[in-house]
């Protein structure tokens, strides 16, 4: 079994199509949706998927054949090391607690697996130490 | 059992003083004793690092050829105050730069200073007959600058309300990021290893106060501003905003270990700054006083989202419980965030305690004590006659 994240993006023919149904109708996958905005060009969708890794192979390559943009999650949001002064103003902003304070070290740590890219972390750091890849 | 600054100082340069941390102290004090531990402990080492509004620099640049008397400058495009003489300024913390939307201000010119990197200086004037020169555009360093120091006129605040926002859309805040309906709390002071928290009358801390700023030594230069003794206490201990420093220290010794610029989304810039001070263990009082623990020592928890500055306090709740990373509000569990950071308050005493032992920092006697009773006053839309 595996557990990934994956962001989707669409064209907006494709808003209308039962993706998710097919991917846990056909794929066998548990699908936690973790966020979905729909605009005029098209929608995003970030979800967490489980199921059996080849099934999520599949299930991917399925996507990318109905022309859908998919792009695997991992460590979508950066923590650099040498900003965070560890103060801990993230630790209740993030709503997967993601970040998280060490104790006894005082030290906040970062878990990429567990984020969820929501962003919220990243203006609420003051000295920058949280952002988005790319 | 008394002790002088005179007799620390000879212990500490016969290499024989003991210096402890005011987090370490608490344990020893509890299994020791108030009177046991003074006898053994000379010093007590305290630290904080946060965000502090109230600081900025005073910077000389050194005359061009030919001389110019700067009127209007900027450090990377952030304005710095030039109404002084002819190649002084002072560039203040939470000056943002010019244009829009900017994350960068006066904070981020003195870490980038203090990290090493050049700045750009741009200043410009009218020309007078001793100064002719108009304009200049060129690059400095803390290397090519005379003088550059930290000036702070409010550094330290012995303690600090906490935030949380009871309104329906996230605010944001100096104390952060506040999420509506009670989301979060946060806080701002180091608690049981804060100084001014560890010495709460300010017996052994006064004007001329040799202490730890930004990795330099600096010391204590005038009482804060908004420095005041009214406020109510619990264990002899204020449980709100109530004195604080105004510090001075060279930035040629600071590192950005220990001087970060911070951007507060929707509010601005500003300076975090690590403070540390030592606490010379007089008497069995001064060691009473700093075994103070985090769940003696007290904060009130403001509403943000009353925009006034009578917010009255929610509940008073202590550093052990926000520490913990959660406190009940209105019998609800809230995630609490602290705003400066507690690891680097740590390596700040420890720092001192090092410097201390290897005879590098010595203590100092207050030349003249801060006051030992202000209140804070208001500012009103008043007439000329009211104002006197
Ligand atoms: S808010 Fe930023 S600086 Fe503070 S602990 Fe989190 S990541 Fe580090
Ligand atoms: S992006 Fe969201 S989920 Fe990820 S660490 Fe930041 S707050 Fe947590």
């Amino acid at each position: 079994m595996a557990k990934k994240k994956f962001m989707l993006g669409f064209s907006p023919e494709l808003v209308n199509e039962a993706i998710v149904y097919r991917l846990v109708k056909d794929y066998d996958l548990k699908i936690n949706i973790l966020r979905a905005e729909v605009k005029e060009l098209g929608g995003r969708l970030l979800m967490e998927v489980d199921g059996k890794a080849s099934n999520i192979k599949d299930a991917a390559k399925y996507l990318n054949e109905c022309k859908v943009d998919v792009q695997e999650l991992a460590n979508y949001v950066e923590k650099n090391e040498e900003r965070c002064t560890h103060c801990g103003v993230c630790i209740s902003i993030c709503p997967v607690e993601a970040l998280t304070m060490e104790r006894p070290t005082w030290m906040v740590r970062y878990d990429p697996e567990k984020c969820i890219a929501c962003g919220m972390c990243i203006d609420a750091c003051p000295p920058g130490a949280m952002k988005f890849r790319i | 059992m008394k002790r002088t600054v005179a007799e620390i100082n000879q212990r500490i340069k016969d290499g024989d003083v003991v210096v402890m941390t005011a987090e370490e102290v608490i344990p020893y004090v509890q299994s020791e004793g108030v009177e046991r531990a003074a006898k053994e402990v000379d010093v007590v080492t305290t630290g904080t690092f946060g965000a502090m509004c109230s600081s900025g620099a005073f910077l000389n640049f050194g005359h061009s050829e030919p001389p110019i008397r700067m009127q209007r400058v900027t450090l990377n495009d952030v304005p710095a105050y030039a109404g002084i003489a002819a190649v002084d300024a002072y560039i203040g913390a939470t000056e943002l730069k010019q244009g829009d939307h900017s994350e960068y201000g006066g904070a981020h010119v003195i870490e980038d200073l203090i990290a090493g990197k050049p700045v750009r200086l741009k200043a410009t004037s009218n020309g007078t007959d001793c100064y002719p020169r108009k304009d200049i555009d060129t690059y400095v360093s803390l290397n090519s600058m005379n003088q550059a120091y930290l000036f702070n006129p409010r550094n330290a605040y012995q303690n600090y309300a906490a935030g949380t926002n009871s309104s329906e859309r996230t605010l944001f805040t100096y104390m952060g990021k506040l999420l509506p309906s009670y989301g979060n709390v946060t806080y701002s002071s180091a608690g049981q290893l804060s100084p001014l928290l560890n010495d709460p009358t300010m017996r052994t801390i006064g004007i001329g106060t040799r202490i730890f700023l930004g990795g330099a030594t600096g010391y204590v230069a005038w009482e804060g501003t908004q420095f005041r003794t009214n406020v109510e206490t619990s264990f002899g201990v204020p449980m709100g905003a109530a004195r604080n420093l105004a510090t001075i220290g060279d930035m040629r010794d600071m590192s950005p270990d220990f001087v970060r610029a911070l951007y507060l989304h929707g509010y601005g810039t500003t300076l975090a700054l690590g403070i540390g001070i030592p606490i010379p263990i007089l008497d069995e009082d001064m060691m009473k006083a700093v075994s103070v623990s985090d769940e003696h020592l007290f904060a009130p928890v403001v509403d943000y989202s009353v925009q006034s500055r009578n917010r009255r306090p929610i509940k008073q709740v202590s550093y052990a419980e926000l520490r913990s990373g959660r406190i009940e509000l209105f019998g609800k569990e809230v995630r609490t965030s602290s705003l400066s950071s507690y690891l680097k308050a740590r390596q700040i005493a420890e720092v001192l305690s090092e410097r201390i032992e290897n005879g590098e920092f010595t203590l100092t006697e207050p030349v003249a004590p801060l006051p030992q009773d202000r209140s804070q006053g208001t500012l009103e839309v008043r007439s000329k006659e009211d104002a006197i």
